[in-house]
């Protein structure tokens, strides 16, 4: 008789009830291929054990003990989320240049106040961001690039770069981008009317080269932006198309 | 619920080994496996009210890791689009150099495959669970756990037996745009 692949591979996962372990092994008996076949596969199964268990040995970095003992079990003001938090506070303790402890961790109002208000509204006239009945909002370059560009057009000499944009919950369209004027900031902006409201803003690493920055300023989004994505964005960000679709629909 | 914070407590840390080692076969990196553990404790932790003693903690906290890990991987690829475009085709260009990496351990097999099929054999072929713990771990139906395992034995038994039949250092294309 013939032994199907699957019914092989479940005799060595023990997964068979006896009737079938019974029928695997003495078509094993019978047959040197099906043999050769299983033994294959328990070679397989052995060689990843090994492979993987020396990990079993190694101690155990005290960091994991220790979240393990320490780890709060209400919800907490700042802990660990993802890997790419852990990753960022990781780059972050490596090369810290602001000086403003645990930024990443504070309301994005207190955020927004600080930078804003020292780093952009110095000159309100030609700032890219006003604030208006107690809302941010883009102007100028910044309100331009947002209607204007798009991410896949990517420019490095404008002085605004668009990342991604993408829709909420509730249908508004949303942009991040990073200003490179004056202070570097990253922001998030969706649109409001005739409008593009600044919900988020953070500073930016400054690049680590005028005129080619465009790619240090992108990789070091800070975290604050990519939470307030990851809190508005409703399914997937727009590809090329969809963006540009929205584009000529004036973001509506 | 019956169970002490303290007692799950100390029953995490127990877990801890196993732990790293489911994943050590997730990610490829260290530093990151052990960063994967730590944010699978504390959102472990922070939800154990949820947990119900008559299911593994150690397959509870896996679920939570594999969760953990897609989420990471969700968020990387929007990373990837929040920052500049043009780094778009760094990452391709990554994963061709790490095919010619020298010795083609089973550890770097295991790393070219499907996060789907990598974990399936993780949790089947290395911690040992039975398909219907794996199946409910991965959130699927066991027909789907066992064609996963299936193509991911395949695949590295044939990147495994390749590499050991020409003792190259070139491995066979790999089976990286399965879908299921």
């Amino acid at each position: 008789m013939t032994i199907s692949d699957e019914i092989l591979m479940a005799y060595v996962d023990g997964e068979l009830d006896d009737a079938s372990r019974d029928e695997v092994e003495d078509a094993m008996a019978a047959n040197p291929d099906v043999a050769r076949r299983v033994a294959r596969q328990k070679a397989l199964r052995e060689e990843l054990r090994v492979a993987f268990d020396g990990v079993l040995n190694e101690p155990v970095p005290e960091r994991l003990v220790s979240a393990a003992r320490t780890a709060p079990t209400a919800s907490p003001a700042a802990s660990v989320t993802d890997l790419s938090s852990a990753r960022i506070e990781r780059r972050e303790r490596a090369q810290r240049r602001w000086s403003l402890p645990q930024w990443s961790a504070m309301a994005a109002s207190l955020v927004l106040g600080v930078f804003v208000g020292q780093a952009i509204l110095r000159s309100p006239a030609s700032s890219p961001i006003v604030a208006r009945d107690g809302r941010l909002i883009a102007q100028d370059v910044l309100a331009e690039a947002l209607s204007q560009r798009l991410a896949s057009d990517p420019s490095a000499a404008a002085p605004v770069h668009l990342g991604l944009s993408f829709r909420t919950k509730s249908g508004e369209y949303c942009r991040t981008f990073v200003l490179r004027e004056g202070a570097v900031l990253a922001g998030l902006a969706c649109r409001q009317g005739e409008d593009w409201e600044v919900e988020s803003v953070a500073p930016n690493e400054p690049p680590a080269t005028t005129g080619t920055g465009y790619r240090m300023a992108g990789a070091a989004l800070p975290l604050t932006i990519l939470q307030a994505v990851e809190g508005r964005i409703d399914g997937e960000p727009l590809d090329a198309d969809e963006e540009r679709a929205a584009r000529e629909n004036d973001w509506r | 619920m019956g169970q002490s914070v303290e007692r799950v407590r100390e029953q995490i840390v127990e877990s801890l080994p196993r732990l790293r080692r489911f994943a050590r076969t997730i990610a490829r990196h260290r530093e990151d496996a052990d960063d994967l553990v730590q944010i699978t404790v504390e959102r472990a932790l922070l939800r154990f009210s949820q947990w119900r003693p008559d299911s593994p903690l150690e397959s509870w906290m896996f679920g939570i890791m594999k969760n953990a890990w897609i989420d990471e991987v969700r968020a990387r690829v929007r990373r990837d689009r929040v920052f500049a475009p043009e780094e778009a085709g760094e990452h391709v260009g990554e994963a061709s150099h790490e095919r010619q990496v020298n010795a083609l351990s089973i550890q770097t097999a295991m790393a070219e495959l499907p996060d789907e099929q990598r974990m399936a054999i993780g949790l089947v072929l290395v911690e040992g669970l039975s398909y219907k713990e794996a199946a409910a771990v991965l959130d699927v139906p066991i027909g789907t756990l066992t064609s996963r395992l299936a193509r991911g034995r395949d695949a590295l038994a044939a990147m495994l037996s390749d590499h050991e039949a020409r003792g190259s250092s070139h491995p066979s294309p790999l089976p990286r745009g399965e879908r299921e």
